[in-house]
């Protein structure tokens, strides 16, 4: 009865005229993205979020959050039609997707990949509904140890999951925690790795650090290769799929949702995982595997229901514990701590018109997601002819204009390219930059529950290991460590390891 | 990803890995020798160069992980990395940001912005010049009018005052 009225009332606040056009603003930009190859949702959010600046903390983060489901559906649409994924989590529709669009059935895989992401990301809402209010009574009790841990869990899983070597995971993970403590130290208020500069002593800002290893970066590795583009030209008739279609797709939306929103919640899982997760599933129950790869609309329907059911699952950690479990969750953190607001156990009490207007309006973004990616299809298909040569200019354009307005500062700017250099750096000798973002944002936070910790427990190192959610967390983060060590175990990781980051 | 798979080389002299190993290397070195400077404290009472200390070691670590195997199992050639990518556009696009950033303070932002848009627009896939000019020309201007005149933001206006 108690999750009605806040429903009701985040209802209340999500359908406020300017609650609403934010939404719409995310779910659409959200689409383009995610249509858009070369440009996927983190690049968009951490140019958006100076913009959240200007409104409510509501608004912003309405805004935010649909761009990332958004890009979920709309990366499908050029999954299908042009056999490129619009970002990660839409590479494997690519497969069968196309493969349908090839033999006449872009309609049905376009509808089911709608219509399976509208019954996953509803579902996962009302999971999202149903758990978090309970998680975060219990995160209550969570002391600094437990946070220490959970971050370290939450930082190795992301490696674990990272494409390439661990070491260089690792590695990364490593030189985030490092930019992130650039500044004042929290405790002492000593000014740590400033070099002098005034301009250091608040920290490196999130915005210039992902814009430049995200959006420029991208732009800069997009540029060296001629991206081609086979578009399927026919006209996309009969979007709904038949009784056959929904016959095969019911049993891969339903686990795909199931499968998909678990891992989602799970630190260092997301959407990418759980689509990949979702297509293993599928073709392994299937009686008929050799479809897959050809067309099986299964491949479709279980991975689109799993990446938006994972991207609702995602928001579980970070709402209830105020940990970001992806580098899209830790964006979504940093427009909280924009506003002045820190997400964890104590929001959903201390801020409930905040928490419930944000699920109410993913329910409305879901809708209105549905309207954009079904009678709107052929709106996204001209988009996709869209030409590079005239777009990346404009996206470095955006890139410089978004990171001055979120500080009014030129040396942003500089920082900015500076990130956009070493990320493309990065990318060529194989250094994934996801573990460092994420641990650029939980770096600080890290450090400051270890030293609590230590300090609580007068450096007393067992305090991590005599409390029981601690201790698993660590166990789980030493499993996953030692495990890419047994060869089996290293192929299971190479099978889920993913890239990230477009 | 990058494919490395072909031309990999054990010499430590052309191996890509072995030598981002060695730039990691040296800035985890740094990174503890700040932690040390800074003071690592004690355990009951760790100082502000606790955190990066150990995580100085800990690139240290990584990175020596990294080297040791790109000895032992090879890695591609620094060539072979841009091998068949057209590595001028990204190198132009580096090259004109680092010119933007010096120019935009004492340029302002219309006087650095505009150059920086025309000279992408045919950098990357030239554009024709029909439409470079109306874009590059228009495109930072509307943005300077909406922020300047429109959200009230302050620009960059150099030492011309122009913008």
């Amino acid at each position: 009865m108690d999750t009605l009225v806040n429903v009701m009332q985040g209802l209340g606040v999500a359908l406020q005229p300017i609650n609403l056009l934010y939404c719409f603003i995310g779910v659409f930009i959200g689409t383009l993205v995610g249509v858009l190859p070369g440009i996927g949702p983190i690049s968009a959010m951490s140019l958006l979020l100076p913009v959240t600046l200007s409104g409510t903390p509501e608004s912003g983060i309405i805004m935010m959050a649909g761009i990332y489901y958004g890009s979920m559906y709309g990366g499908s649409t050029t999954s299908i039609l042009v056999n490129i994924p619009g970002e990660a989590a839409s590479v494997v529709t690519c497969i069968d997707g196309h493969q349908m669009a090839k033999k006449g059935r872009a309609g049905p895989a376009l509808g089911i990949s709608a219509l399976g992401s509208f019954i996953a990301g509803t579902f996962s809402l009302v999971a999202l509904m149903l758990v978090a209010p309970s998680l975060a009574n219990v995160a209550i009790a969570f002391g600094p140890a437990e946070y220490a841990s959970l971050m370290v869990l939450g930082l190795v899983v992301l490696t674990f999951l990272t494409q390439g070597s661990m070491a260089k995971a690792l590695l990364m993970a490593c030189v985030g925690i490092v930019l992130g403590l650039i500044g004042l130290d929290s405790i002492t208020a000593m000014p740590r790795l400033t070099f002098g500069k005034l301009e250091l002593i608040d920290g490196i800002g999130l915005v210039p650090v992902v814009m430049g290893l995200f959006g420029l970066a991208e732009v800069l590795f997009n540029t060296e290769q001629a991206i081609k583009r086979d578009i399927i030209d026919a006209k996309i008739t009969q979007l709904l799929p038949n009784k056959e279609d929904w016959k095969a797709s019911a049993g891969p939306i339903g686990r795909g949702t199931v499968l998909g929103f678990l891992l989602g919640v799970l630190p260092g899982g997301g959407a990418v995982v759980a689509s990949f997760a979702s297509y293993a599933l599928e073709k392994r129950l299937s009686k008929t595997p050799e479809r897959f790869g050809h067309g099986a609309i299964e491949g479709v329907a279980g991975p689109e229901a799993a990446n938006n059911a994972a991207a609702g699952g995602a928001f579980i950690p970070l709402m209830t514990l105020g940990i970001p479990p992806n580098v899209v969750m830790a964006l979504l953190l940093g427009a909280f701590v924009i506003h002045g607001l820190q997400p964890g156990p104590l929001m959903i009490t201390q801020n409930p018109t905040l928490f419930w207007g944000i699920i109410a309006s993913m329910y409305i973004g879901n809708v209105m997601l549905l309207v954009l990616n079904l009678p709107l299809i052929g709106m996204w298909v001209q988009l996709l002819k869209l030409p590079y040569n005239i777009l990346f200019p404009l996206i470095i354009l955006f890139t410089i204009i978004g990171v001055y307005c979120s500080s009014n500062n030129v040396f942003d700017v500089y920082v900015m390219v500076g990130f956009g250099i070493a990320g493309y750096l990065m990318r060529k000798f194989g250094y994934e930059p996801a573990p460092l973002v994420l641990a650029f944002v939980l770096g600080p936070l890290l450090e400051n529950n270890l030293r609590k910790a230590l300090i609580l427990s007068q450096g007393d190192m067992m305090t991590f290991v005599q409390r029981p959610i601690s201790a698993v967390c660590l166990a789980v983060a030493l499993l996953l460590l030692l495990g890419p060590l047994l060869p089996s175990f290293r192929k299971k990781r190479e099978l889920v390891a993913l890239d990230e980051g477009a | 990803m990058t494919d490395t798979s072909p031309a990999r080389s054990k010499s430590p002299l052309d191996n890509s890995e072995f030598w981002s190993g060695a730039v990691w290397l040296a800035l985890g070195a740094f990174v503890t020798w700040s932690g040390v400077k800074l003071g690592i404290g004690r355990i009951n009472d760790p100082g502000s160069g606790f955190m990066l200390f150990y995580v100085g070691i800990l690139m240290c670590v990584f990175s020596v992980t990294i080297m040791i195997a790109a000895i032992s199992e090879g890695s591609a050639g620094f060539g072979a990395l841009w091998a068949g990518a057209n590595w001028r556009k990204p190198l132009t696009i580096m090259i004109c940001l680092a010119v933007f950033a010096v120019a935009l303070e004492p340029l302002g932002f219309l006087l650095s912005t505009i150059p920086l848009l025309l000279v992408l627009l045919r950098a990357i896939d030239p554009v024709r010049w029909t439409l470079t000019i109306p874009i590059g020309v228009l495109a930072p201007l509307f943005v300077w009018w909406v922020l300047k005149k429109a959200l009230l933001i302050q620009l960059p206006s150099g030492i011309l005052e122009i913008g």
